[in-house]
Order: structure tokens, then C-alpha cells, then sequence
């Protein structure tokens, strides 16, 4: 392909418009990583400039750039055709940048009128001569808000509390933000990957109408559809280089995707049919509660049986989590029964469903799958250590274990020093890969993975998806949850959505459309909303 | 207080909040049968008078825990735990006693009229012991800030050095041959407000000046805290520091700030033990009020009104076990001074499940 | 493909594992040079003089080694520190920090001296495993009441052990100063303990050993140590993995029993060639031993059984335990057992073999609970390490004296030169901005700090 000319975009910009923003050879080295080579990247004036790449490839790196919490090694920064060194957030936040961050930057038992002036507070003018210790002026702070809010169509209750509002919500909160702080270039981070469908194109609206009063926004995903939708430019990482930019009238997916992974196949995972054995778990209306004792999981029902993987697609926070933590011990259950292998297990401790026969890779692997400070041959070890050929009683084997885990560090591909070393140390991809091994190894039943590839590497992720259909191969039973459209796609053979702690339906998975699964997961369903 | 017009801890929406309610008729309800029993068992003789004097003295016995619980409550409200209260009262009370005798001394020898003396001499201790309590709570917050080291061991090397410091200049100069001092801070009331009835003799009359200075921090740490930016921003920084910072608040300088002002206030607590309750100095005589302190913080939910009434709770066993002693010759004294230790143990076991501390509170910040 | 590289290892385990330990023992060690470094400035600055502070550490070294029967009182101040460091480090490891050791030493010795005083006529190896029994039960009780409220409520054991301290000092001098009190004394103080409860001193060994049982008792611990030993460190290199289970294990004991065979005989004869021995004034007691035997049974426990794993995976990722199906409540009551059964044994020692009337006094120790705890930090936790750090404390406890007769040093001072050290432990970071190190890797601080919430 010729069209992507890596200089065209920078070099000679096809009008004379001053780009607004303009990053010029910007590298950032990290311990090990070259984050960014030698970047360039311009956003001009009213535009919405798409940046796309996977994980890793150096987006998030460059937008810190721009807004100060990094500072690049090498490059400059201009900012209306003048070079400008951006040093803290505080100085981007004084050139007019804004950022909407991929984790909201929100303080949760705070209301957003005080979310949005923290730091540029207002005062009662009476007291101002105390500094800080000034008292706050919130009714002429929400006033302000409630004016932003009107003219820019985001409809955000300046009074209410963060812990109250809905994600969608809470990211509008964080663009007045920005605009409180009269930013003209909004960098929204991946402000789609918590979205619906239908959420993300209320966004969409939002953001052309930002853009139609004057501000020039930042647009970073990883998904080639939002792209289209929304974008007048599109600029593409791979691997910490810019490969180029396009329009979206000139491009299509396969060229973008080309252009993100570096090669043609998008992974595809060679499957055999399914076939399906005996259930292996049974869910009856399951209902189950989160921290904060809100029901989150409402009237559950399914099977998953021998030798097949039952996906189940939704978008983060649709009760996914506690449904695992329910079926895996973790979470207490409300109403509703799971009966693994014919046993009852609803109220069962997490102990009794492992040694039944449950494999379980967990959401987070940093808080639940693994012990950071502890050894990779311990932590391969984490739920069996108490058994033979591991333990005598009530005395370790440490020979035992260390030949096992040898073994497994050579299957699974672990890429680690040694088994001493600590798993902190080790990189996400071969984090993931000790948890799998870990599963694996035992003669399991039913496995349960919930997001199994998140945030790492392309490499890793294919391993993972192999060991999860060899897994189904071989006669587990296998629950994945995964926010991933893709991913549940490439390997489930039944999909069922889960929409606000609901299961909308299940659907064969050679039958289902990505529209279809789209319109469920945005809780459309019959073309009624739910 | 009523404050209901102006935006309060989130806590505390609506107007009626039903659990309170039930906690005011509970703690009233508590309060008279506890008041039937004390008096039952000092033999019938507690009259209004005594019941006023009685609340007097807990107000009293309240002011070190409720500055030692505002301390905790400064620090971790910007998400650094203070394990080291104990340590840094135990300081204030030893600086000041020194300070105290010797300065009154040696301006005696200059010819400074007595009184005069004594009333510089005291003054001078109390500020001198703040601010040794606030170089503590500095090395506090640079070895749990600056050098990220865990905050609970931290506040235990605060407790282990203060009880060597004070330990090792108690042998060397406040064992023996100490010249004579000029005494603890004389009791007074507050104009007009001491002749409020019922209220006035309780807390505005024959108190010192530190027990007075308590009842106005407590107003102003509810001020700083919640109606105004440093507050806000305190708030934000123990709550999730990473959204301050990328508004260009310095999360350090904050937790510095906080953290030395929360020294400041242990300062004050640990100078009443000797310039207001007795004229001398023991090696650990705080007696784990700081602990104490930090129990009221948790049973307050982290407010002020909350932590002055933990610390009041406080104030009134501590009071009990006084008048028991006194009256009751025949209960071995030990038992009555176990009741503040078992108290605290029993409303920290009520209340820490309900109470939720700042999102971020005891984690190190590592800025990206 | 070959994954796994241990090259280093393998050219020279030998050296490889002595530079590990360097590098592990370097940073305390260094924080105890600055430590001694700092006590020297402030005794510079409130004395004037440099020669007080040189006096002032000579007197130090003399009163903890070179002066008469100096080394075995310093054997003696170090052997509670071992006990109450084992014992708080056994819950620092599970996460649980318990600043309360103070009473549960306290309650220990009143369970110590109860059992020691209440019963009579029973021979020495039963009276004695009996006593120190009754002082672990004591510990244990005391540090079960917080961790019982930790489990159902949440109270923090900070807050809860420290005012388990307090109500412990009271009660302890309540039953000194009645249920307990010895009347015929003019002092306030207990009862005098049984003589075959007692530590035996060391001179008392061969008249003990006389008492075929008590031989036997001996044997029995000899074989205890020797069977550990054995598979801890000559069971050890690579070659051994061809060994089975039964079979390492078979060497082991057997190597334990011909050891316990070998003392059995051997042992009567030999006690005269020992100094101490000869000495009717010396004070040194059976404790250190046993303090060594508690060493490696903490070592054992902790990295050598599943419950150790489950304390050591409770403490460093409570919700990964969770996830493992470990049952923390569990973990945590057993744990708090433990180490207050620890502090608990400290206490007996105190009173058994510490305190000079073999009974306890009003008002006996202090500071008992924050040095031990600065013991087990100093020491990470590690249960070789608090020997090392115990002794450091034991001699400086022991030295203390005549450093003060000597050069008119406060003895607290050594408090203040403790805390520095430990100052310095807890914040290697600041150890090496001190010194202007470079941060050869990140040394590890094993969080225990997870706020209020349990």
C-alpha cells in the first residue's frame, strides 16, 4: 500500500491553517521501552483527529506528553505555531489543554461542583484575602456549570454526587472540566471503552457539537469503527512510531488495520466445532449485590457444558463481576442456585468450588491472581499448595513444587528469569501466563475466565486464546467474560449478553451478528429499549 | 451548628437523617441510664451541681484525645496514617514542662518580676512544645511521603524515637533537682458566654486555655475542612490523589501541610498533659491517648463534631474513673482505670465497620 | 526452549547465595552504623564533648562483653527480645500489627508465675514445660481478644492491642498487689516460683542431668535441633533432589536421634568444661536455648508448612488469599495465637529466669513492646535475622549501666540510638540519600499498612 506517506502529514499540511496543537519529534524512553520514536502529530483548529493503535502503542504516552505528566526525552511541543515547554498539568491546563482520562480523574464522594473547581476554586470575594483558606463560592461555581453545561448540550447536575452518576455521566463531568478551565483542545483517552454503543454516540454528538463552537479535540481509540463514525483525520501508532495519517473518506478498516498491527491476518483462532457434553454448571436466577449492596446481578439463568465456551459479551459494569465472584465463592449470594457437577455450591466457600474442579482466571490479576511479592513458583502453587504432591500434611514440599513449576514455566512459555523470581517483576503478558498455568494444571471442569487479555500484548494474547480452546478441547467447560466484542466473537460457541445485571440472550455464536450483539449489549432488544 | 442551607459532608444529605435520630435517642437513653448507675454506686450523692461539674471536668479529659484525634484526622484526611500521636504528645508534654521550668528560671535571674515570668515562661513552653511536636510530625511526613516507607512503621519509629528522646532528656535534666516552676496555666472563664446557663459552666467556665483552644479548632477544622479550597483540595488528595494531581494540585505539598499542622495540634494535646492537668513530667505519661485519639477519629467517621464526640466519651470515663476512685475506696483502683481503655475497645468495635475512611488514606503517592 | 536461566546459580551457588545475603544484610547494617552514628552526635551535643561519647560507647562494649559474666548478661537481656521479636514478626508477616506484645508479656508472666506458684512437687520436666505453657496460654488469650474483634468487627489491631496494653498493666498490678502478693515480703511482689519451675541455670545442669528423666527431656530437644538442622542445611544442595521424601526425611531424624543418643551419654561428663557452668553466680539459663529451638521452629513455620504459606499469602495480598480459598478469619486467629503465645513465653523467661526473686514485681519491666518491635522490623521479619537483632538489643540493654556509671550518659540514650536504627530500617531509601548510594534495586518494604478497613 502507497497511500500512507509518513512525512505528508507534518512536513506539508494541505492548507495553510496553524495547527493548534503540534507535537515535533517527540521520543519518551521508558526503562526497557522506547515509548515514542520520534513522533509528529498536529491537531488543527475544529477538528477531530482520531489517533489509533493497540495497547501499547504509545497513544497514552504521547498524550501525557501534551498534557505534562510526562516530559519527552527528546522533541518540542508548539502550540499555535509557537514552541512551548509543557512541564505539569497545571501548564497544559494555562495553554488550554484538557484531558478527559481513560480512568476518570474523578473524586467519588465529592459533588462535581467541587470536582470541577478543585484546584481553581472560586471564592466569596469578601474573604479572598485569606488565600486558601477563603471560603468557596459554590453557588457562582455551579452557576458557571450549569451555563457550560447548557451551551455545549451536556446536561450535567452540578450538585449531585460522582459516586451517584452513571459512567457516561461522570466522563461529561470530566469534559466541563475541562472547559471550566476554558480548554480549546480536549484529549479524550479511550473515552469509548466504558461506553455502550448507543452511550458513545450520544458522546459522538457531543463532540461534534464541541467542535462546531470552536474546540479541537483529540480523539484516541483502538476501535476501527469509531473512527468512521466521528473523526476528520486519523493518525495511526504502532509501537511507539507514528505510521501515518489518513482521512476517513480515503480510508478503510483493512487498511487501518493493517496499518495498527503491522501484518494482514487480524487474529482468528483456527476452532472445530463444538461438542457439547453433560452440563457442567447450572445457574438458576441468580441474584447478587455489589459493595455498596446494589443489586447488580438480577434473575441469572444458564448452563455451560462439557467441551463448549459460553461467552458472555456486555459492556464493563453490567454485573459481569459480581456474577463471577458469585459463582466462584467470592461474593455472597442473594437469591438463586448454582449447582456445579450436580452439587449445590451455592453458598459454598471458594475452596470447595476449586477442589470440585473450577479453574478461575480472575479479573484483576494484580488484586486477586497473583501474590506481587511472592515467587513465581509460589504463585503457581497459590491454590493447590496445601496438596500432594505439594504438601505432606502439614509440611511443604518445596521439591515438589519447584519441579512443578519448572515444568510449567517451560509449557506455558513464561518468560521469567527464574522460578524465584518475583512476579511483580514479570511482565503482564507472562503475569497472565502464570495465572493460566496455574488454572490449567489442574484437572479442571469448568473454567472461568473474565477478561482474560486485557491490556496485554498481541503475542500473549494469542497463547491465551489457544490454551482456552485446547482447554474446551479437551472437555472443560468453559465461562468467558470478556468486554471484548472480538474476543468473545473469535472463541465462544454460545453468546449470551448481560445488560444491567441481566442476561438479555443467548444466541449461537455462528448465528450472531456484531449489530445484533451491539444493539443487545446496548440493552436494545426486539428493537425495545429495556 | 446549623448549617443546613450550606453543602455538608455527603454523608449527610437529606434533612432528617433517620440514623442519627436513632443514635441521639439511643445516646440519650445511654446517658441517663448511665447516669443512673453511676450515681448509684458513688452512694446517691450526684446532684445537678455534680452532674455540671461532672461534664466540666469530661470536656477536660476530652481536650488531649480530641487534639490527638483532629491530628489523625488532618493527616489522614490528606491520606496519611499517624501511628506516631502518641510520640509526638509525649514530646509536647516533655518540652514543655522543660521549657516551662527552666525558661521561668533563668528569667528570674535576670530580675523579670515573677508573675510576669511565669506567664511568658508558659506561653513560651506551649509554643516551643507545638513546634517540637511539629518537627516530629515533619520527619513523619518526609519519611512517609518524601521516602514512601510504610506509614504504620513510620509512626512507630515517631513513638520509639519520642520515647527515647524524651526518656533520655528526662534522666538528664527533669529526674531530680528540678528548680521550682511556675506552675500549671491558672483556670478562666469566658466572658458573657461562661453566664449561658447550663451550657456556660460546662464548657465555657474554669477551663484552660488549651481546653478552649480545642472548642475553637473543632469549629475550624470543620470550616477549613469543608467550606473552603485548602480543605477541598485536602479532601480531593485523600481521596484520589492522581485526580488532584492532574489538575496541578501538589499532592506532596499538601500532605506535608496536613500532616505538619496535624503535628501542630498533637503539640497542643501533649502540652496540656503538663502545662494544664499536672506540674510535672513522666516518661510516658500520655497513657496511649494518642491511640485513644485516633479510635475517637475512626468513631467520628473522620468529621470533627464526630472526633470531639468520640473524645468526649472519653472524657466522661476518664471522669468516672477519677470520681470512683475518690468515692469508692473499697473497688481496687486498678478497675475503674481500666473502664477509658475498655471503653474505647468497645466503641471503636461499634462503629469501625460503619465508618469509611478516605479512599487513598495510608497509601504512598508515587507521582507518574 | 530453555525459559529458565539460572547460569549464575549454577557456576557458583556458593558465592551467589553469599551475595544475596549481603546484600540483604547490608542495608541493616548500615542503618545500624548511622543508628550509633546518631546516638554519638546527640551525646556529642548535650555533653560537649567528644571524649564522653567515646567513653560513653567503650563503657557500652565493656559492660556488654569484656566485664565479668558481661557476655552471659547479655545472653540473658537478649533471650525475652527473641521471644516477643518472633512473636511480632510472625504477625507482621501476616499482615496483623500487633503493638501489643507489651501486655500479652505482661499477662504471660502472671500465667507463668500462677502456674508456677499454684502447683507443687511436680518434677522439673513437667513443671517447667508446664509453666511456660500456662505464660503462652496467657500471651495467647491476650492477643486473641483483638483478633477475635478484628475478625467480627473490623476493629483495627493497632488501636485494639494498644488498649489491651493498658488494661493489662492494670490488671497485672492488681493481682501482684493482692490475689498474688507475697505478704511476708516488704517489696510488692509475688510469690516465688517453684524451684522445679525455674530455668535451670546453666551451673544447676549437671546436678539436673542427675534425674534420669530430665537427661531424657534434654536428649529430646538436642534431637529436635539436630533433626532441623540436618534437613535445613545439609539436605540442601541440588544432588539431594534425588532423594525422596521418605528418605530426606529418614536421614534427617535418624541423623536427630543419634545427636539425642550421643547427648543422652555424652552429655553429664561433659557439662563440667564449660565456664559458665562452674560459675554459682553466673546467671545464664536454659532460655537461650530454647530461644534458638523457637528461632527455628518460627523458620519452620513459616516457610516450611502450609499454614506458614497461608499467614505469608494473608499478609502480602489478602484478597488473593481470599481467592485461593484461604480462610483469612482462620488465618488471622491463629496467627495472633501465635505470636501472643510468643510474647507470652517471653514474659515466663522474664520471670523464670530474668528476674532476680523468680517472681514478679510491680512495675517489672518497660519498653519491652516497642523494642520488639523495632527488633522485628530491623530484623524483615526474619526469624535468624531478630536473633541477630535481639542480641544487638540485649547487649546494648546489658551495656547500658556501666556506660552510664562510666560516662554519665543517660542509659536511656540507647532508646534513642534504637529508634535511629530502626528510623533508618523503615526508610532504606533515606539511608541511601544519606550516604549518596545509588539504588543498586528496589529493596521491598512488605506492606502492612491497608488503612482502617481491615
Amino acid at each position: 500500500m502507497t497511500t500512507v506517506l509518513p512525512q505528508a502529514s507534518t512536513t506539508s499540511p494541505p492548507d495553510s491553517m496553524i495547527p493548534v496543537l503540534q507535537a515535533v519529534g517527540i521520543t519518551k524512553r521508558f526503562p526497557g521501552v522506547l515509548a515514542n520514536d520520534h513522533v509528529h502529530f498536529d491537531l488543527r483548529p475544529g477538528e477531530i483527529h482520531g489517533l489509533l493503535g493497540e495497547n501499547g502503542a504509545g497513544k497514552s504516552t504521547l498524550m501525557n506528553i501534551l498534557y505534562g505528566l510526562y516530559q519527552p526525552d527528546e522533541g518540542e511541543i508548539r502550540i499555535n505555531g509557537r514552541s512551548t515547554r509543557i512541564t505539569s498539568p497545571h501548564d497544559a491546563i494555562a495553554q488550554g489543554i484538557g484531558m478527559v482520562h481513560q480512568h476518570f480523574m474523578l473524586v467519588p464522594p465529592l459533588t462535581v461542583t467541587e470536582n470541577i473547581i478543585l484546584g481553581q476554586e472560586s471564592l466569596q470575594p469578601a474573604t479572598r484575602f485569606m488565600g486558601q483558606l477563603s471560603a468557596l463560592d459554590r453557588r457562582t461555581a455551579a452557576q458557571r456549570i450549569r451555563e457550560l453545561s447548557h451551551q455545549y448540550r451536556l446536561d450535567v447536575d452540578p450538585d449531585a454526587y460522582i459516586k451517584d452518576l452513571p459512567v457516561g455521566l461522570q466522563q461529561r463531568v470530566e469534559i466541563v472540566k475541562a472547559l471550566y478551565r476554558r480548554a480549546e483542545i480536549l484529549i479524550l483517552d479511550e473515552p469509548t471503552a466504558v461506553l455502550t454503543p448507543q452511550e458513545a454516540d450520544e458522546l459522538f454528538v457531543i463532540m461534534k457539537e464541541l467542535v462546531r463552537q470552536g474546540k479541537s479535540i483529540v480523539f484516541i481509540t483502538h476501535k476501527l469503527r469509531e473512527m468512521f463514525a466521528v473523526t476528520d483525520r486519523i493518525s495511526v501508532m504502532r509501537a511507539g512510531k507514528m505510521i501515518g495519517t489518513v482521512t476517513p473518506q480515503t480510508a478503510t478498516s483493512e487498511m487501518l488495520a493493517e496499518m495498527m498491527v503491522g501484518r494482514k491476518v487480524i487474529l482468528q483462532i483456527d476452532k472445530s466445532p463444538a461438542h457439547p457434553g453433560n452440563t457442567v454448571l447450572r445457574v438458576e436466577n441468580l441474584q447478587v449485590q455489589d459493595d455498596r449492596h446494589a443489586t447488580t446481578v438480577q434473575d441469572v439463568s444458564f448452563e455451560v457444558r462439557e467441551g463448549e465456551i459460553l461467552g458472555i459479551a456486555g459492556v464493563q459494569g453490567n454485573g459481569q463481576r459480581e456474577l463471577v465472584e458469585a459463582l466462584t465463592g467470592l461474593r455472597r449470594v442473594v437469591s438463586g442456585r448454582v449447582i456445579l457437577l450436580g452439587k449445590e455450591v451455592t453458598h459454598a466457600m471458594p475452596r470447595r468450588i476449586t477442589e470440585l474442579g473450577t479453574g478461575h482466571v480472575p479479573e484483576d490479576r494484580h488484586k486477586h491472581g497473583l501474590v506481587l511479592s511472592f515467587p513465581v513458583r509460589d504463585n503457581l502453587v497459590l491454590c493447590t499448595y496445601y496438596q500432594p504432591p505439594f504438601a505432606r500434611g502439614l509440611e511443604i514440599d518445596e521439591y515438589a513444587i519447584a519441579e512443578r513449576s519448572q515444568k510449567l514455566v517451560a509449557e506455558f512459555d513464561v518468560r521469567t528469569p527464574s522460578i524465584r523470581t518475583t512476579a511483580g517483576s514479570l511482565s503482564g503478558g507472562n503475569q497472565q501466563k502464570v495465572i493460566v498455568a496455574r488454572e490449567l494444571d489442574r484437572p479442571v471442569k469448568l473454567l472461568i475466565v473474565n477478561q482474560p487479555t486485557r491490556g496485554l500484548d498481541v503475542g500473549s494474547i494469542e497463547f491465551i486464546h489457544r490454551r482456552i480452546v485446547q482447554a474446551r478441547d479437551r472437555g472443560t467447560a468453559v465461562l468467558l467474560v470478556s468486554a471484548e466484542l472480538d474476543e468473545i466473537m473469535s472463541l465462544a460457541d454460545r453468546i449470551a449478553v448481560m445488560y444491567k445485571g441481566r442476561i438479555l440472550e443467548t444466541l449461537e455464536a455462528g448465528a450472531a451478528t456484531r449489530e445484533q450483539l451491539g444493539l443487545l449489549m446496548a440493552g436494545v432488544k426486539g428493537g425495545v429499549h429495556v | 451548628m446549623s448549617n443546613s442551607a450550606m453543602a455538608v459532608p455527603p454523608q449527610r444529605k437529606g434533612l432528617i437523617n433517620y440514623r442519627q435520630v436513632i443514635n441521639l435517642i439511643f445516646g440519650i437513653a445511654a446517658a441517663v441510664a448511665f447516669y443512673l448507675v453511676f450515681n448509684a454506686m458513688i452512694g446517691g450523692q450526684c446532684d445537678a451541681r455534680c452532674v455540671i461539674g461532672t461534664l466540666n471536668q469530661t470536656i477536660r479529659y476530652a481536650a488531649p484525645v480530641a487534639l490527638a484525634a483532629y491530628c489523625g484526622l488532618m493527616c489522614e484526611r490528606a491520606a496519611v496514617i499517624n501511628i506516631g500521636i502518641e510520640g509526638m504528645m509525649l514530646m509536647g508534654a516533655m518540652v514543655a514542662y522543660g521549657v516551662n521550668v527552666y525558661a521561668f528560671t533563668w528569667m528570674k535571674t535576670t530580675g523579670v518580676d515573677v508573675v510576669v515570668a511565669g506567664e511568658i515562661s508558659r506561653w513560651l513552653a506551649l509554643g516551643l512544645a507545638v513546634s517540637a511536636s511539629g518537627l516530629l510530625a515533619l520527619l513523619h511526613g518526609v519519611v512517609s511521603i518524601r521516602f514512601k516507607s510504610d506509614q504504620i512503621i513510620s509512626g512507630t519509629v515517631i513513638n520509639i524515637l519520642a520515647i527515647g528522646i524524651t526518656g533520655y532528656f528526662y534522666r538528664q535534666y527533669l529526674a531530680q533537682n528540678i528548680p521550682p516552676g511556675p506552675g500549671t496555666f491558672p483556670p478562666f472563664d469566658i466572658p458573657l458566654l461562661a453566664q449561658i446557663p447550663v451550657l456556660g459552666p460546662i464548657i465555657f467556665a474554669g477551663q484552660k486555655p488549651i481546653v478552649y483552644f480545642m472548642i475553637l479548632v473543632t469549629l475550624l477544622i470543620h470550616y477549613v475542612l469543608f467550606y473552603t479550597p485548602w480543605g477541598l483540595r485536602t479532601r480531593a488528595v485523600g481521596e484520589n490523589p492522581r485526580a488532584a494531581d492532574t489538575l496541578g494540585i501538589d499532592v506532596f505539598r499538601v500532605r506535608y501541610i496536613n500532616v505538619l499542622l496535624g503535628g501542630l495540634l498533637a503539640g497542643f494535646g501533649g502540652a496540656w498533659f503538663t502545662l494544664e492537668a499536672v506540674d510535672v513530667f513522666n516518661p510516658l505519661m500520655t497513657n496511649g491517648l494518642g491511640f485513644i485519639g485516633l479510635a475517637a477519629m475512626i468513631f467520628g467517621n473522620w468529621t470533627p463534631f464526630g472526633a470531639l464526640a468520640g473524645a468526649l466519651i472519653f472524657g466522661l470515663g476518664n471522669t468516672i474513673t477519677t470520681t470512683l476512685s475518690f468515692n469508692r475506696p473499697d473497688i481496687p483502683s486498678q478497675f475503674p482505670q481500666m473502664l477509658p481503655y475498655v471503653l474505647t475497645i468497645l466503641v471503636l468495635t461499634g462503629f469501625v465497620g460503619r465508618a469509611v475512611p478516605p479512599a487513598a488514606d495510608g497509601q504512598p503517592y508515587e507521582k507518574q | 526452549m530453555s525459559s529458565i536461566t539460572e547460569t549464575g546459580a549454577r557456576r557458583a551457588p556458593g558465592l551467589a547465595i553469599l551475595l544475596r545475603w549481603l546484600d540483604v544484610l547490608s542495608m541493616p547494617a548500615l542503618a545500624i552504623l548511622l543508628g550509633f552514628a546518631g546516638g554519638a552526635i546527640i551525646i556529642w551535643i548535650t555533653s560537649g564533648s567528644l571524649e564522653t561519647v567515646g567513653a560513653a560507647y567503650l563503657g557500652m562494649i565493656n559492660g556488654a562483653f569484656f566485664k565479668t559474666r558481661g557476655f552471659s548478661e547479655t545472653l540473658v537481656a537478649m533471650t525475652p527480645y527473641v521471644f516477643l521479636g518472633l512473636g511480632l514478626a510472625v504477625g507482621f508477616k501476616a499482615g496483623l500489627f500487633n503493638i501489643g506484645a507489651e501486655g500479652q508479656f505482661y499477662i504471660g508472666a502472671i500465667g507463668a508465675v500462677w502456674a508456677g506458684i499454684a502447683f507443687t512437687g511436680l518434677p522439673t520436666f513437667i513443671h517447667l514445660p508446664l509453666v511456660i505453657l500456662a505464660g503462652a496460654l496467657g500471651g495467647a488469650i491476650w492477643a486473641g481478644i483483638p483478633a477475635l474483634l478484628k475478625v467480627r468487627t473490623g476493629a483495627h489491631e493497632v488501636i485494639t492491642t494498644m488498649m489491651m496494653n493498658y488494661i493489662a498493666f492494670r490488671l497485672t498490678e492488681y493481682l501482684v498487689s493482692y490475689p498474688l502478693r507475697d505478704t511476708k515480703s516488704s517489696a510488692v511482689q509475688t510469690l516465688r516460683v517453684s524451684p522445679n519451675a525455674e530455668l535451670w541455670s546453666l551451673h544447676q545442669i549437671p546436678e539436673r542431668l542427675q534425674d534420669p528423666f530430665n537427661a531424657l527431656f534434654v536428649a529430646l530437644v538436642f534431637a529436635f535441633i539436630a533433626w532441623t538442622l540436618t534437613e535445613w542445611t545439609f539436605l540442601q544442595p541440588r544432588w539431594i533432589k534425588r532423594l525422596t521424601w521418605l528418605q530426606r526425611h529418614g536421614i534427617a531424624v535418624g541423623i536427630g536421634v543419634g545427636i539425642g543418643l550421643v547427648t543422652l551419654v555424652g552429655l553429664p561428663p561433659l557439662t563440667h568444661l564449660w565456664w559458665p557452668i562452674t560459675d554459682p553466680y553466673d546467671r545464664m539459663h536454659i532460655g537461650i536455648f530454647l530461644a534458638l529451638i523457637a528461632a527455628v521452629a518460627v523458620w519452620r513455620l513459616m516457610w516450611k508448612t502450609t499454614i506458614g504459606f497461608e499467614m505469608r499469602t494473608v499478609g502480602a495480598n489478602p484478597d488473593a488469599a481470599k481467592y485461593a480459598g484461604i480462610h483469612s478469619a482462620r488465618v488471622i486467629i491463629i496467627t495472633m495465637l501465635i505470636s501472643g503465645g510468643l510474647a507470652g513465653i517471653a514474659g515466663t523467661i522474664e520471670v523464670l529466669g530474668v528476674s532476680i526473686c523468680r517472681c514478679l514485681p510491680l512495675f517489672f519491666s518497660s519498653g519491652y513492646g516497642f523494642d520488639s518491635i523495632a527488633i522485628a522490623l530491623i530484623a524483615k521479619n526474619h526469624p535468624f535475622g531478630i536473633l541477630g537483632a535481639a542480641f544487638l538489643f540485649g547487649a546494648m540493654r546489658n551495656g547500658a549501666d556501666l556506660m552510664e556509671l562510666q560516662s554519665g550518659v543517660s542509659k536511656y540514650v540507647i532508646a534513642l540510638i534504637q529508634a535511629l536504627v530502626l528510623l533508618f530500617v523503615a526508610a532504606p531509601a533515606m539511608v541511601r540519600y544519606l550516604l549518596r548510594m545509588k539504588a543498586a534495586r528496589e529493596v521491598e518494604i512488605e506492606p502492612l499498612t491497608r488503612g482502617w478497613g481491615g
